[in-house]
């Protein structure tokens, strides 16, 4: 109970942040509704430390990156200095997401130790085994296929 | 007056989004420094003068908390006003950051409205004063 309750404040968070902060709109939904994404993937990763530990992921599709980044900027997708930004946009994304998720599960009381967001390119194997881990939950962003996961070391 | 202000965050493109931010806010801005840690940001205050500086927490090489502790430490830069820019939302951390000396906190994801509500507050604390 207590899981499925932290799957559904994670999706509100997810969806949230990305709407305030790249103004792209996103749906979760079952995974057995998730397109395979057509190309590589990025995934963005960093680890928590507090009252509950653990790993905060986010991978998208490569292109996604940019589109990200350009929301974020406010920029046109094709604009370099919007290349150059691709993962450090996602890299921010992950960083809003994991603090408001924290705070979403624990309340805003106690202090959390957060490492800064790592970047690694996967495989499309390699996503679909984080789409078939019980930790990980699919969206829809603009289109687009988006898995988010959340690790526990508890 | 146009404000003298340096970004301090290991994202260039935090510092991209807060330029662009301090805009659409219309915050008179006059020169703006960027650091992507606490020493970068410590060298730059060395040799200029800042108004205003927006800091993140979590920075490699030194972060945010070390910075301010080594400013507090300057007759001069303890008195620059510091915005901490962060995602974290632990009260007990903005506490012990106000403790610190920090002006106020700005929890990211934030609009336009929220960072120049902040800024005339930190400039309407100054003018009182």
């Amino acid at each position: 109970m207590e899981a499925e309750n932290n799957r559904d404040i994670a999706k509100s968070v997810f969806i949230d942040v990305l709407e305030k902060l790249a103004f792209m709109f996103g749906d979760a939904v079952p995974k057995d509704e998730i397109p395979e994404p057509s190309s590589d993937c990025t995934e963005a990763y960093m680890t928590f430390k507090g009252p509950r530990s653990g790993t905060l992921g986010i991978v998208v599709p490569t292109d996604v990156c940019s589109e990200i980044a350009a929301n974020v900027l406010g920029m046109d997708i094709d604009d370099e200095i919007v290349i150059g930004h691709a993962e450090d946009a996602l890299k921010e994304v992950l960083n809003v997401i994991c603090g408001n998720l924290l705070t979403a599960l624990e309340g805003d009381d106690p202090i959390f130790d957060l490492t800064v967001p790592l970047i690694k390119n996967i495989s499309v194997p390699e996503w679909n085994s984080i789409l078939e881990s019980a930790d990980s939950i699919a969206f829809i962003l603009d289109e687009s296929p988006v898995l988010m996961y959340l690790r526990s070391n508890d | 007056m146009a404000l003298n202000i340096l970004v301090v965050d290991d994202s260039s493109t935090v510092r991209a989004v807060i330029r662009k931010t301090l805009k659409l806010a219309e915050i008179p801005v006059g020169q703006l420094y960027e650091a992507a840690n606490g020493k970068e940001a410590l060298d730059i205050l060395a040799d200029n003068w800042i108004d205003l500086i927006f800091a993140d927490i979590n920075m490699p090489v030194m972060g945010g908390v070390e910075m301010i502790d080594k400013m507090s430490e300057d007759g001069l830069l303890k008195s620059v006003p510091v915005v901490i820019v962060s995602t974290e939302g632990s009260k007990t951390r903005m506490e012990q950051l106000k403790q610190k000396g920090v002006s106020a906190y700005l929890r990211k994801p934030f609009t336009p409205e929220l960072l120049k509500n902040v800024v005339d507050d930190i400039l309407g604390v100054q003018d009182g004063s």
